[in-house]
């Protein structure tokens, strides 16, 4: 489902180059739920961000379900994330002035989906989250684990190939952070593919597989 | 994405920071207020003007002494009086309606109440020319104005002034500087247009305006009237020739005395009215430039406020396109509140001047739709460069924003 073949990424700082990515190879198949793990400035959230579709490698190849994305234009890698990837952040990312339903809603209005089918499918992804009776709540009427919850309810809404959770616990207390990572392997469990990023190694250990990142490269990828 | 949603997403940014959307549109308000009132203003000015000119007719010219500044060569400044007018009169070259006038400002006085008031002082061919009406009683005659009566004819508010009743003050006594004259009639309403109000003034028969009250034969103006296939520039000629006679003024010598004529004095106005508008509508597009400008900073800033909205609005796969039509959208529906705004505090405004100056009512249709469209065009053309900015933010970059 994901291939990605000798990635590299670099920056240009004034007239130094900063090379962030040094050829990056793996390939995560449907339905595996991977951790890709590293400390910081490992190029961990670089790596996230390509595959994520929310910036191109300088060089190398990303095939998404078969397509090369990493020359796509712009608009392109709109729809590209529109479609297949569903986004889950550490600071939960929800508009403040809308509701969780609305929030919810939000994606599939760039999907071009009509209003009423948008609310029915708003309404099951945060019922599947277990906030049914939190629709009308804005984010600032609820608690850090609830707004996560909306979060992974508006990540799910689209019916992505992939979940990518960047940090999802690192705002939560540990209790609660159990709660969101339960859900996640509820989704697992039913055949989602995820990707988390993490740099807690309690947090890449709840996934199958653990992709460590260091100083631009791979430096283990291991099944738990 | 439907515009629709574009638009109510808008307003609904709009709505949450409701203090700073109005304090930006405020220079549009400004802008837009100024445009429609002054415009209103300008064709109701325009319009109590013309119909005060039909009143009189394009067939009246008046006649006023010269002021002393134009005598470089005659110092002593020469008056019009009661002679001059009798001249006009004698000369039957063409059969004009010759009317002097003898104005000033007197206190009137009835029971305990008084005021200042214009006195007018004329013969009775003055209402006719003028086309003034009778409403109550009976206008005064020549016989009247020989004999010095004491008689007057008001205005239809000069009771007002005097805080009573048209009927009170019919047939009673006016005190004129504590001298009693007679009311024996009231003139219809005629309506404030250019120059002194007619509804606010005193007639009385000429003589006894100038020897009772003026003490003088001096007199302002003459009004002369004539038939309609006179032309304008012949009647002047004569006129010319009649007072240049009785003034004895010897060839090559200038007038001491000005011929008005009515139409040439409505173009002159007319001039200066457009230039005095032009003038306030430059400075209100200014002002709506100002706005503009006031709401593209706004727009900036609230692009910077909400980068990490731009970012997981990208995340989540709203194209550039999206982003730069949600803020365009912004930029023109806040400029388009401040146009409405605008126009109708604008026509507040107008309303309650027009109402103050008693001017008819004009509804400025023109104006509030180019000064709405025109604030649009502000918004669009000033929300653009904002609205690129936020459009063309890495999403990975702007989802990071703190």
């Amino acid at each position: 489902m994901i291939h990605v073949s000798n990635l590299k990424k670099a920056y240009i700082l004034g007239t130094q180059t900063l090379e962030v990515l040094k050829g990056i190879n793996f390939s995560i198949e449907k339905g595996e739920y991977v951790a890709i793990m590293g400390p910081s400035g490992s190029g961990k959230s670089t790596l996230m961000n390509i595959i994520g579709c929310l910036d191109s490698p300088t060089y190398g190849s990303y095939k998404l379900n078969n397509v090369e994305v990493s020359d796509m234009s712009d608009d392109k890698l709109s729809n590209v994330r529109n479609r297949e990837i569903g986004f889950v952040f550490q600071s939960f990312n929800l508009l403040p002035r809308n509701t969780a339903l609305e929030n919810v809603m939000l994606p599939l209005q760039y999907a071009g989906i009509n209003k009423e089918q948008r609310r029915e499918k708003a309404k099951k992804a945060l019922i599947q989250v277990n906030l049914g009776d939190r629709m009308d709540h804005k984010p600032s009427e609820m608690s850090g684990g609830q707004q996560q919850r909306v979060a992974i309810a508006r990540a799910l809404v689209t019916n992505p190939s992939i979940v990518f959770a960047d940090e999802p616990t690192g705002n939560l207390d540990t209790q609660t952070g159990e709660e969101i990572l339960k859900i996640f392997r509820d989704l697992h469990n039913n055949g989602q593919t995820i990707i988390l990023i993490t740099h807690e190694l309690e947090v890449a250990n709840e996934a199958n597989r653990v992709i460590f990142i260091k100083d631009g490269l791979i430096e283990y990828d291991k099944i738990n | 994405m439907p515009i629709q949603e574009s638009i109510s997403s808008a307003l609904d940014s709009i709505r949450a920071n409701k203090l700073r959307s109005i304090l930006t549109t405020l220079a549009i308000i400004i802008g837009t207020a100024a445009v429609i009132a002054m415009v209103a203003m300008g064709s109701s000015a325009q319009k109590a003007l013309d119909e005060s000119i039909s009143d009189l007719g394009a067939r009246t010219i008046n006649v006023y002494p010269t002021s002393s500044r134009q005598g470089a060569t005659n110092t002593s400044n020469i008056p019009l009086d009661i002679k001059d007018a009798l001249a006009l009169l004698k000369d039957k070259e063409i059969p004009w309606q010759i009317a002097p006038e003898i104005r000033g400002s007197r206190q009137i006085k009835f029971g305990s109440e008084n005021s200042n008031l214009q006195i007018v002082g004329s013969n009775p061919e003055f209402f006719s020319i003028r086309g003034y009406e009778i409403d109550q009683g009976i206008l005064f005659n020549e016989k009247d104005s020989l004999s010095r009566k004491r008689v007057a004819v008001l205005g239809s508010k000069v009771a007002n002034e005097l805080k009573t009743s048209s009927k009170a003050l019919l047939n009673n006594d006016v005190f004129i500087s504590n001298v009693a004259f007679k009311v024996i009639g009231i003139i219809k309403e005629e309506g404030s247009g250019w120059g002194p109000n007619p509804d606010e003034q005193i007639y009385v028969p000429l003589y006894t305006a100038s020897d009772r009250i003026f003490g003088t034969e001096t007199i302002g103006s003459i009004n002369v009237n004539f038939p309609v296939e006179y032309r304008t520039e012949e009647v002047m000629i004569a006129i010319e020739r009649v007072l240049r006679r009785e003034h004895d003024i010897g060839p090559g010598e200038e007038n001491n005395f000005r011929i008005n004529d009515w139409g040439q004095a409505l173009d002159l106005q007319k001039q200066a009215t457009s230039i005095f508008f032009a003038l306030i509508i430059g400075i209100a597009s200014i002002s709506l430039m100002v706005g503009g400008i006031g709401v593209m900073n706004i727009m900036l800033v609230s692009v910077t406020e909400r980068t990490r909205e731009i970012g997981l609005r990208k995340a989540l796969g709203a194209t550039k396109n999206i982003i730069l039509l949600q803020f365009i959208i912004e930029a023109i529906i806040l400029c388009l509140i401040g146009g409405f705004i605008g126009v109708i505090l604008g026509s507040i405004i107008y309303f309650l001047v027009a109402l103050w100056q008693d001017w008819p009512m004009v509804f400025p249709l023109v104006a509030i739709i180019g000064s709405v469209s025109f604030s649009a065009l502000v918004g669009l053309f000033f929300g653009i460069w904002p609205a690129r900015r936020a459009a063309s933010l890495e999403p990975a970059v702007a989802l990071r924003y703190e």
